[in-house]
């Protein structure tokens, strides 16, 4: 029984002994009342006994309610921490099922390029070796019947191959190696020339030092245009040719850099360098100019320096195309003292489909005790894409014809002078260095208008791009040499000549750049 | 001409440890990376079609667009931050 019910029993009981007692005072005569009057004092004693204890049962049951009340508390709270406990092991328990699947679901998906990139260049570290550059098959067909009578022909009816690889060594963000060499089979055999191997040290936003063997920054030619897959054309135009009017390489040191001087895409940029200075085949007028090669150093007293600027007017922002306007000059001595000035502005400007580029150079020789050997040279080419042609003759001819880029070129050479020694060993061009056999790593042309006294070459291309850097390139040259001059052998005798008869070549090549 | 080249060079050489070298992409922050990304996607066919066509960053891995931009940043003296946004959009164009 519970300690309340005996209390309310207890309660019960005295309360009904009360009326009990009350009924029996109130019916008894009051002479009864008299003679019980002790077994009433005896009953209220009992009674109040009764009391005292039903107060001390109840201090008693408070005791045991206020313990139990206590028990019922503790029990409580455990079962609080127990619930509270049960939910962390829950929580804990669906976070991890969730890791689980979010891992499960990385492993299934595996990394993004980007993750995966990281992940692969700090596996393998900072330090990157790659190599690019371009390969090419050529054919060039050029018959040359009616040229240079009494002088070695250079009839062309062969297949050439050509392999540049471009070697690039990065040991952190600021710092690139860079070697070029050229290697071509043709028809005098196999031919090697490190064209390029320099140091660039980009010191700070504004300056990048380069030293070692690098292409003549003057103009846009050398350094910009004569990779095979960049170059439009299979030859390069005349200036630039295998007689050039201004040295294509240069051993030295390099300052260069580029700035932002109006709104996005306006800039400006200077180049300036100081090299072993310009050599020649020969001491004598007409000499094709090359450097640097072993001439050079007994052939010069003093070093060779050169400054191009160049300007970007037209913002980006405003779509009108990019256009780049740019002057070089370089300046060399070269046989004990004498001096060897050029100098040179050029273009280039590319809109939508259309790009358009030109030179002017023109460089002056001292020659002790002879005549001066002065030359000019230019050219201006075009181009235009036919992507976004669309002719009524169904998808798979507008496929093909959209790919096509057909081509312009006008190129020419003033020139009094030939060396004779020159034509007779010509086998290509090489960028720079020794070169051995037939090197034409930046084009390659037969005709006899390259060693015409004033040369003039009217180019016809016709591009099929598979790719950006995979083209088809298909040339037609119409050399239309201007008038005569001298050609001049290695002993100084000279010989005056008429024009060059007219000739015309057909080159075809497939390049990639890789 | 002499004096000229020896003028930049020395001002080159005193300004460089100030500048510092090139800095990295890798050290901004996401959102300045967006910015750089968005201004090399304007930049790419502008700048490289000018001397050739431009190739898509699928062509090359991140790691060989970071040494071929630092040839190319070279070889067209083009603006560092010009070069770093056209780095950053190929790298992530991918």
């Amino acid at each position: 029984m519970s300690p309340i019910k005996v209390r309310m029993g207890l309660l019960a009981r005295a309360a009904l002994t009360v009326v009990i007692l009350a009924i029996a005072t109130v019916t008894v005569a009051p002479q009864a009342l008299a003679d019980d009057a002790a077994a009433q004092a005896k009953a209220l004693k009992r009674v109040e006994r009764e009391l005292r204890q039903l107060r001390a049962d109840r201090a008693h049951d408070r005791k045991v309610i206020e313990q139990l009340k206590q028990t019922v508390d503790q029990m409580e709270g455990q079962a609080a921490q127990l619930k509270s406990a049960n939910e962390q092991v829950k929580s804990a328990q669906t976070k991890t099922a969730q890791q689980v699947s979010e891992i499960q679901g990385r492993v299934n998906s595996g990394p993004s390029p980007r993750q995966f990139s990281q992940a692969f260049g700090s596996y393998f570290g900072t330090h990157t070796f790659e190599i690019t550059g371009a390969a090419g098959v050529d054919y060039i067909y050029d018959q040359q019947s009616g040229a240079l009578n009494g002088l070695p022909h250079q009839s062309q009816n062969t297949f050439l191959a050509d392999w540049e690889p471009m070697i690039l060594y990065r040991p952190t963000d600021w710092i690139l190696f860079e070697g070029v060499i050229s290697t071509a089979f043709g028809a005098t055999g196999t031919g090697a020339d490190l064209s390029t191997a320099d140091f660039q040290l980009q010191l700070n936003d504004y300056l990048t030092v380069v030293g070692g063997l690098f292409d003549q920054p003057f103009g846009d030619w050398y350094e910009a245009q004569s990779p095979m897959w960049v170059n439009r054309f299979v030859s390069a135009p005349l200036p630039f040719g295998v007689d050039p009017v201004v040295p294509p390489g240069e051993m030295g040191v390099q300052l260069r850099g580029g700035l932002q001087w109006g709104a996005l895409g306006q800039d400006f940029d200077y180049t300036t360098w100081v090299g072993d200075g310009a050599g020649y085949s020969e001491p004598v007028a007409g000499a094709a100019v090359g450097s640097p090669n072993p001439v050079a150093f007994t052939q010069t007293n003093g070093k060779g320096y050169g400054a191009r600027l160049r300007i970007y007017p037209l913002p980006v922002d405003a779509n009108w195309g990019r256009l780049e306007l740019g002057a070089s000059t370089y300046d060399s001595k070269w046989l004990d003292g004498s001096w060897y000035n050029s100098w040179g502005v050029d273009y280039n400007y590319f809109i939508g489909h259309l790009q358009t580029r030109g030179e002017w150079t023109q460089a002056y020789r001292d020659i002790p005790g002879g005549p001066s050997d002065n030359r000019q040279g230019w050219y201006v080419q075009a181009g235009y894409y036919l992507s976004g042609v669309h002719l009524p003759f169904g998808p798979e001819i507008n496929k093909v014809v959209q790919r096509l880029e057909p081509l312009i070129r006008y190129s020419g050479v003033n020139q009094h002078f030939v060396a004779i020694d020159d034509i007779a060993a010509a086998t290509g061009v090489g960028m720079g260095g020794i070169q051995t056999g037939l090197v034409p790593d930046f084009g390659l042309n037969g005709s006899p208008a390259l060693y015409a006294p004033h040369s003039r070459e009217v180019a016809l291309g016709l591009d099929y791009w598979i790719a950006p850097s995979i083209v088809w390139q298909n040339e037609f040259d119409i050399e239309l040499p201007e008038a005569g001059g001298t050609f001049v052998a290695g002993d100084g005798t000279m010989t005056p000549v008429g024009a060059v008869p007219n000739d015309r070549a057909f080159l075809t090549q497939f390049t990639i750049g890789f | 001409m002499r004096k000229l080249l020896f003028a930049l060079l020395f001002a080159g050489l005193a300004l460089g440890p100030f500048c510092g070298p090139a800095s990295a992409a890798d050290q901004m922050s996401k959102a300045e990376k967006g910015k750089l990304f968005l201004l090399g996607a304007q930049l790419w066919p502008t700048y490289c079609n000018q001397c050739h066509n431009a190739r898509p960053g699928s062509e090359f891995s991140p790691q060989e667009w970071d040494a071929i931009m630092i040839h190319m940043r070279t070889l067209s003296n083009m603006p560092a931050k010009d070069a770093r946004a056209i780095q950053e959009y190929l790298k992530g164009g991918r």
